[in-house]
């Protein structure tokens, strides 16, 4: 067989008997994507409806069908690279490889190749795509109102998501439910009311990184990966105290007024920074506090397991709330100014909400003293009043390991809502 | 001052609506300016371009040659797509027919297309009369008239006849070659049932016609436009794929004359 010398071949391929539409065309438009326009690709094959089809192919595409040319059984094909771009988008990336961390590779080592480049600001329209994919033009402008990187980031959110996706647990199986056994009724009635309680400022949890996931730019992946942790561990909270309420003969509590108004204040805010720092920088973070308190006090090793499992979720939570409020502060002066506001705000539109509520108190009393006889009556009196206290200077740590001085987190913790979220 | 160009297209599909919108923005934003209206078949259109209610016709090879006969070779093209250029036929037979040459098909049932089509029935015939194959006298012709009025445009006629082929209903059939790179494309051809038998030579397909008293300088700008569509731009991509084309070219005119001679062979009007 002779090739004709003018033809240089810059691409080869052996179809040996495949047919075109058999596979033979991911090959040929894969090879011929190599090339560049005027570039040729020959194609060898031993199928005798392949130099036909491929002529026919090739108008099509767009490419040149250049020769034929037909020796005992096998044919050899030239076609010549047209100027059509198959893909409008840049040539993807080659040669990135994460490092390992053991058996594992490890959200904190994936800033590398082109995924590495975190803007400060995204760009105006986005994509549902990986940061660092190479975007085809003339998909849809998508946009989405969270593009700066102060406004949903966090210092180590990698490390953050990673503990979160290794710490996940089932409500179903991971508490002792079989361990549960009838309780005095009155702390059943104290157990059931408080579980109605936190399921309720659960949802709010839920409910307010679920209004900003959608509107993170995908640039920020890690912020919206980590929220939708943060959701799930909600989900998971959600469940297990409502079963635990639905669980002892006892049942749903009452959902006080004064608790949904403190609840739907969290939903008001516009902006994630603001939210975050309202709901998990004071309101998750004071919740740290009650959940060790039940779990220190819990009746019972399925009600103490239950906190304790909703705790270690909430700290995570809470880390993140005082991570990002610390690199918006740092990022952008005006933030302690608009977080100051934000709570005085709150604290005002809250301002008929004198105390978290006679029947969540009565019940953390009964609670944390174990009953209703006097004694116990006495000790759950005092043990609620020293948890008031904890909330109160552990609410200033934390506002302090934010990035606020002690005059000022001192006074935003005393404009808290007495409602704990 | 002149009312814009207006165009006419047939609506052989629902996404001639926006690809003809589309182009209507493209052109007002390059400059001349135009509207579009359609028809339901070719036949109206060629009557509102012999009658000047439309100043182009997006047009069929068919039409195009109706309206030339019809004007005494008074009209004339302006462009047409780069898959128009090249246009041939393809006909396919049935893996396990016995058929392997097209002296093979003498007295069998070869499948066509719609009547009114020019690459799924009268050119493939008249091709096949000039390798020696009479289709009324050779062949047991099947013939697919579907959505007559649109000359083949919608490739349900098309579809029919691979369907038949692929099923052995018809040993043989024919089809527009951009129909099978298309089936071959979507993986669609079973080779164990069909395959490729013979290429026709190739032909012209559609071009934009217009009566020859049409002043080129109300043309000339619409023509620069459409040729500076641009494949590889993402606006005007999803335009020309809906269309069939990776780029406009001048009209060529050449490959109407075996068609010209069909028609005249065949009796039809």
């Amino acid at each position: 067989m002779t090739r004709p010398i003018t033809n240089k071949v810059e691409a080869h391929y052996n179809g040996e008997d495949l047919g075109v539409s058999e596979g033979l065309l991911v090959a040929v438009a894969r090879l011929l994507d190599s090339l560049i326009e005027g570039e040729t690709l020959e194609v060898l094959t031993e199928n005798p409806s392949v130099a036909d089809d491929l002529r026919v192919w090739c108008r099509r595409a767009g490419h040149r069908f250049l020769n034929a040319t037909r020796e005992n059984g096998k044919s050899i094909i030239l076609i010549q690279r047209g100027f059509v771009r198959r893909t409008l988008a840049d040539p993807p990336e080659w040669g990135v490889r994460m490092p390992r961390r053991g058996d594992t590779i490890d959200m904190r080592d994936w800033q590398i190749g082109r995924h590495a480049t975190i803007a400060e600001e995204a760009p105006m329209s986005g994509a549902l795509a990986p940061r660092g994919a190479s975007l085809e033009e003339g998909g849809p402008a998508i946009e989405f109102s969270i593009r700066k990187r102060s406004d949903i980031w966090a210092n180590a959110i990698s490390e953050l998501y990673e503990q979160a996706t290794s710490s996940q647990w089932v409500g179903a199986r991971d508490i002792p439910w079989q361990e549960l056994a009838p309780l005095d009724d009155e702390v059943e009635r104290a157990v059931c009311q408080i579980m109605t309680f936190l399921a309720e400022n659960e949802y709010a949890a839920l409910y307010v990184p679920a209004r900003f996931i959608g509107q993170i730019h995908p640039h920020f992946t890690e912020a919206a990966l980590l929220l939708s942790t943060v959701m799930v561990d909600e989900a998971r909270h959600i469940e297990v105290f409502t079963k635990r309420a639905l669980a002892n003969g006892g049942g749903l509590g009452v959902a006080s007024a004064a608790t949904q108004l403190s609840l739907a204040s969290l939903l008001e805010p516009k902006d994630f920074s603001i939210a975050s720092f309202l709901l998990s920088v004071l309101g998750e973070g004071t919740f740290l506090d009650l959940l060790a308190f039940l779990e220190e006090h819990a009746p019972d090793r399925t009600t103490r397991e239950i906190c304790r499992r909703a705790r270690q979720d909430e700290a995570r939570h809470v880390r993140f709330g005082i991570a990002h409020a610390k690199y918006t502060l740092e990022a952008d002066l005006s933030a302690a100014r608009r977080f100051s506001s934000a709570v005085e705000a709150r604290a005002e539109f809250l301002k008929s909400v004198s105390g978290v509520g006679a029947l969540i108190e009565e019940s953390l009393i009964i609670y944390a003293g174990g009953g209703m006889s006097a004694s116990s009556l006495r000790a759950g009196t005092r043990r609620v009043a020293e948890l008031y206290e904890t909330m109160h200077a552990n609410r200033v740590k934390r506002l302090a390991a934010a990035g606020f001085d002690f005059d000022q987190a001192d006074r935003m913790s005393r404009l808290h809502t007495p409602n704990f979220m | 001052m002149t009312r814009p160009i207006l165009m006419g297209a047939v609506a052989y599909d629902p996404k001639v609506v926006p690809i003809w919108d589309g182009i209507r923005e493209y052109i007002a934003e390059a400059g001349p300016g135009m509207d579009y209206v359609l028809f339901s078949n070719y036949e109206a259109q060629v009557d509102a371009l012999l009658s000047g209610f439309i100043d182009i016709a997006w047009n069929t090879n068919l039409a195009y040659v109706r309206a030339q006969r019809r004007t005494g070779g008074h009209c004339r093209a302006l462009a047409m797509r780069d898959t128009d250029v090249d246009y041939c036929s393809v006909i396919v037979s049935g893996t396990n027919s016995g058929i392997s040459t097209l002296a093979d098909l003498r007295s069998r049932t070869l499948a066509v297309g719609s009547r009114d089509s020019g690459h799924a029935a009268i050119l493939p015939l008249y091709f096949l009369k000039r390798q020696d194959i009479d289709p009324q006298r050779d062949l047991n012709l099947m013939r697919f008239d579907l959505d007559v009025g649109k000359h083949g445009d919608t490739g349900a006629s098309e579809s029919a006849v691979l369907n038949a082929v692929a099923s052995g209903q018809a040993d043989a059939g024919v089809v527009g070659d951009p129909f099978w790179a298309k089936a071959l494309e979507e993986r669609a051809v079973d080779g164990d049932r069909i395959r490729l038998l013979w290429t026709t030579p190739t032909y012209h397909h559609c071009n934009f016609t217009v009566l020859d008293s049409m002043d080129e300088s109300r043309t000339t700008p619409w023509v620069e436009a459409l040729l500076k569509m641009d494949y590889n731009n993402a606006r005007h991509r999803p335009l020309l794929d809906m269309e069939g084309l990776k780029r406009w070219l001048p009209a060529q005119t050449e490959g109407y004359r075996t068609l010209f001679e069909a028609v005249e062979e065949q009796g039809i009007e």
